[in-house]
């Protein structure tokens, strides 16, 4: 099951996200599917699934994005492995501390890639960049990812409830 | 973990020509199989599109016409969308005649994505590696300079837009025949730098490519002057450019895989449309 999730998410996100995705764009903004997929996995699965989850995506936004081909592959992989991290100290994961770590872990993906990608810019227009893209999709990145947090804890509980075993979420 | 993480990132910025090409080699075959389900969506976007225009389309009939009988409804649903379908082929071959009239090689391609991120403006297209696209082509509408490719997978292009800032372009002001580069600006216009102090630039004055960079021919339009900025003690001044191609609406593009100068006369007569065949003739 889980295989058969993680192969549907490395062949449909990055499609999902180049083709359809600009009709939930806000502001030219969307929401970025890999970057909430790794955190996720990594929050629920752990570290080291958060980091291969987050490569393998990153890896493919790469092939279909104008960036340097590294970029992304290694963001991601950080994500996944703090979003890891940072699930396994958590003594109560609830959707306000997936909330939190989502908006704080975008932040710091925006900040590499302001850093790799922008730094050219005057501070004028990083500013502009920072209030138009950084922030906007720190919050559109937090608000799905919670959202997506939400749907499978509840259907972990459901599933806990009726088959009466502890488990992964998914 | 995290040693095998420093590890990675450290061969990334070490060796990064190496590390580039063997990523490369190995995003091949996935980029081919990512293809399958991103055309898939493609396809699924244009229908939805199309479909959406359909529906917004046959509301304006029923509208207008809601007293009809039911048969005239269908008969004029059928010819909206019969007008749809020539809108496009009208497109299409304007894009043809374009391609044709045009002295370099161009290869059609349709628009099938946006960039993967949202740090860039780039587009995806249909056509790759095996159709004979190479990173650094130049890509131009009827209208003007869309951008350059800078990547290439087997069966899919990304396109980095000209309003990207990290899109350089030699130009040169048509009537003045200043030279400077022309760059992305964050807020999604254009920016043409290195204008000498002494050039008596206007706004509304018309940009094109000089052809120095490779990619595009020389006296393709990339846009018009939209303000001057001069600062005291710089050397240069600078200009802001609107683009002449709207970005946002691009459904067709072509790729320029040999890039020749369009003929001078048609450039300096400020039409920068080449010659048709047919006036060549005469």
């Amino acid at each position: 099951m889980k295989q058969a999730l993680y192969a549907g998410l490395l062949l449909g996100l990055v499609p999902i996200q180049t083709t359809v995705l600009h009709y939930a764009s806000i502001g030219g903004i969307r929401p970025d599917l890999c970057l909430i997929a790794a955190c996720l996995a990594g929050f629920v699965a752990g570290e080291r699934e958060g980091m291969m989850l987050g490569f393998a995506l990153g890896f493919i936004q790469d092939l279909f994005s104008a960036g340097e081909l590294w970029l992304n592959l290694v963001t991601k992989g950080l994500i996944g492995f703090l979003a890891g991290l940072v699930g396994r100290f958590l003594a109560n994961a609830t959707p306000v501390a997936m909330l939190a770590t989502l908006l704080g872990l975008s932040v710091v993906s925006g900040t590499v890639f302001l850093m790799a990608v922008r730094m050219g810019e005057g501070l004028a227009d990083l500013f502009f960049v920072t209030r138009s893209i950084l922030l906007p999709q720190a919050l559109f990145d937090a608000a799905v990812g919670t959202g997506a947090y939400w749907l499978i804890a509840r259907r972990g509980r459901t599933d806990h409830a009726t088959q009466e075993r502890p488990g992964p979420l998914w | 973990m995290l040693v095998l993480f420093a590890l990675l990132l450290s061969v990334f910025l070490v060796l990064p020509k190496q590390s580039r090409s063997l990523l490369q080699h190995l995003g091949q075959p996935l980029a081919q199989i990512v293809a399958f389900p991103l055309g898939a969506l493609a396809a699924l976007d244009r229908n939805l599109r199309e479909a959406w225009g359909g529906y917004v389309a046959l509301r304006h009939v029923y509208d207008e016409n809601r007293r009809l009988r039911r048969e005239i409804e269908f008969l004029r649903g059928q010819n909206g969308e019969l007008r749809e379908v020539a809108t496009a082929g009208q497109r299409l071959a304007a894009l043809l005649e374009f391609k044709e009239g045009t002295e370099s090689e161009t290869i059609a391609a349709q628009v099938i994505g946006r960039d993967a991120t949202s740090w860039y403006r780039a587009l995806v297209l249909n056509k790759g590696k095996r159709d004979g696209i190479r990173p650094e082509m130049g890509v131009m509408t009827l209208a003007g300079v869309v951008g350059r490719v800078v990547k290439a997978n087997s069966s899919t292009a990304v396109v980095l837009l000209i309003t990207d800032p990290n899109n350089a372009v030699t130009g040169f002001i048509q009537r003045t025949r200043d030279e400077g580069i022309v760059e992305g600006t964050a807020r999604g216009l254009a920016r043409m730098k290195y204008i000498p102090l002494l050039s008596a630039v206007r706004v509304g004055d018309s940009v094109v490519t000089s052809g120095l960079t490779g990619g595009f021919p020389k006296g393709l339009v990339i846009g018009s002057v939209r303000s001057i900025e001069k600062v005291e003690g710089d050397l240069f001044q600078s200009a802001e450019i609107t683009p002449e191609v709207d970005v946002s609406k691009l459904e067709e593009v072509l790729i320029i895989s040999t890039a020749r100068p369009f003929d001078e006369r048609t450039a300096d007569a400020g039409s920068l449309l080449p010659t048709p065949p047919k006036q060549r003739e005469r």
